[in-house]
């Protein structure tokens, strides 16, 4: 407590006294230029909608699984095994963002990335908040962000490749290999991506999670994604809980969503 | 039994999913055994074009003297079934179908959906997890 007071004084004085993140000169603070927004004609074209290759998630969850600690490798094994009974854990049950790294490692939807100037967006098809902004316009991390689903990304281009570091998850946000495989990061997070085209619709996310809380060594992993255009693959709306409740009529005759029951048996809670 | 489905689907269509069984969340579909095949004929009861998942009710058609039973059946997101040829219109409340499903571990009437052909056109139309465009 007293470290978080002494850290939230830090920042207080950081602010205060224009500390060197904040700076006069800080690219949030101005307006992009003509030439920036130019510049983005020169950045890979990553248009379109890109939808992961579930296959090759479900094969690196055995080829390749992360390096726990003992602990948590055993929690991973009793989950794992409750759920080729048919038992799975369901870590997304109550639709929160996966977050990350979880959305860039096992969503099954679709997602599209926006270029602007000093930023990449990226949007996601399940959850209604599901974004991602990484800055690209030269900043530094913040002293003391606030933690989030999605963390704080910086990113920057090395050629064609869009290097990004993200730190200040929620602690309570999973690393997981699979929809009821993983476990809540625990707070010491730190994913750095490297993604790329490597051939003109295929898009890899190298990733690189440390998290000695829960990892015994840093998990090195490559999301896949390939484009698709037209109009049938464009994004649309994806709202989560739109799954808890069924489309019904209320007493006046107006349309209405119902709450209804969650699931059948088929989900155990997951372990405290 | 032929008679007694269209009097249940028309009554059940009042009280809509009142009698289904338990809908869903953003689950992971390893509670449907993707080991085995269920397929039977039915009449849809309802199709609700929703996320995070798709979900049919089927009126199973019951054997001579059964009661007719209905089975909830998921499928992928709508922007997902969009990639794959769905609209939400693709089913309609009252069609006659054959449909393939992975089932329910526990035994319970549910299922993936693998597979609904319509039977008055024919037309047949697939869910997976595996969206297609791999180049």
């Amino acid at each position: 407590m007293k470290g978080a007071i002494r850290t939230s004084l830090l920042a207080t004085a950081v602010l205060l006294t224009g500390g060197s993140a904040l700076a006069a000169g800080d690219p949030a603070d101005r307006p992009p230029t003509a030439q920036e927004w130019s510049a983005l004609a020169s950045l890979p074209d990553w248009s379109g909608v890109w939808t992961p290759d579930i296959e090759d998630q479900f094969a690196k969850a055995h080829t390749n699984a992360p390096a726990w600690t003992p602990k948590v490798d055993a929690e991973m094994k009793a989950m794992a095994a409750d759920e080729k009974a048919g038992n799975p854990h369901g870590i997304f049950l109550n639709c929160l963002p996966e977050g990350m790294p979880s959305w860039m490692l096992v969503s099954h939807n679709a997602l599209e990335f926006l270029f602007t100037p000093g930023r990449v967006t990226l949007l996601g098809e399940s959850d209604g908040s599901r974004l991602r902004r990484i800055y690209t316009d030269g900043r530094t991390h913040s002293p003391d962000p606030d933690p989030s689903f999605h963390g704080e990304s910086i990113g920057h281009w090395e050629g064609d490749t869009l290097v990004v570091d993200t730190i200040a998850v929620l602690p309570e946000t999973y690393i997981a290999t699979g929809e009821g495989l993983g476990v809540p990061n625990d707070g010491a997070l730190h994913v750095v991506e490297r993604i790329h085209l490597t051939a003109p619709d295929t898009l890899h996310d190298d990733l690189e999670i440390t998290d000695p809380k829960v990892l015994a060594a840093p998990w090195r992993t490559t999301r896949i994604y390939y484009r698709h255009r037209g109009r049938k693959n464009e994004i649309v709306e994806g709202v989560c809980l739109q799954g808890s409740f069924n489309e019904a009529v209320d007493p006046q005759g107006h349309a209405m969503f119902a709450p209804v029951a969650q699931d059948n048996g088929n989900v155990v809670p997951s372990p405290k | 039994m032929m008679r007694t489905i269209p009097a249940l689907a028309g009554s059940l269509t009042m009280a809509l999913c009142m009698a289904a069984p338990a809908a869903q969340a953003h689950h992971s579909f390893a509670m449907f055994d993707q080991a085995q095949t269920t397929v039977f004929r039915g009449t849809i009861k309802d199709f609700q074009w929703s996320n995070p998942h798709a979900v049919i009710w089927v009126i199973n058609e019951a054997k001579p003297g059964a009661t007719p039973d209905v089975w909830t059946i998921e499928l992928t997101s709508p922007g997902n079934l969009t990639r794959m040829g769905w609209t939400r219109h693709a089913l309609a409340v009252g069609d006659k179908v054959n449909v393939e499903i992975n089932p329910l571990r526990d035994g319970q009437h549910g299922g993936s959906l693998k597979k609904v052909t319509v039977l008055a056109t024919g037309q047949v139309l697939t869910s997976s997890l595996i969206i297609p465009g791999k180049p």
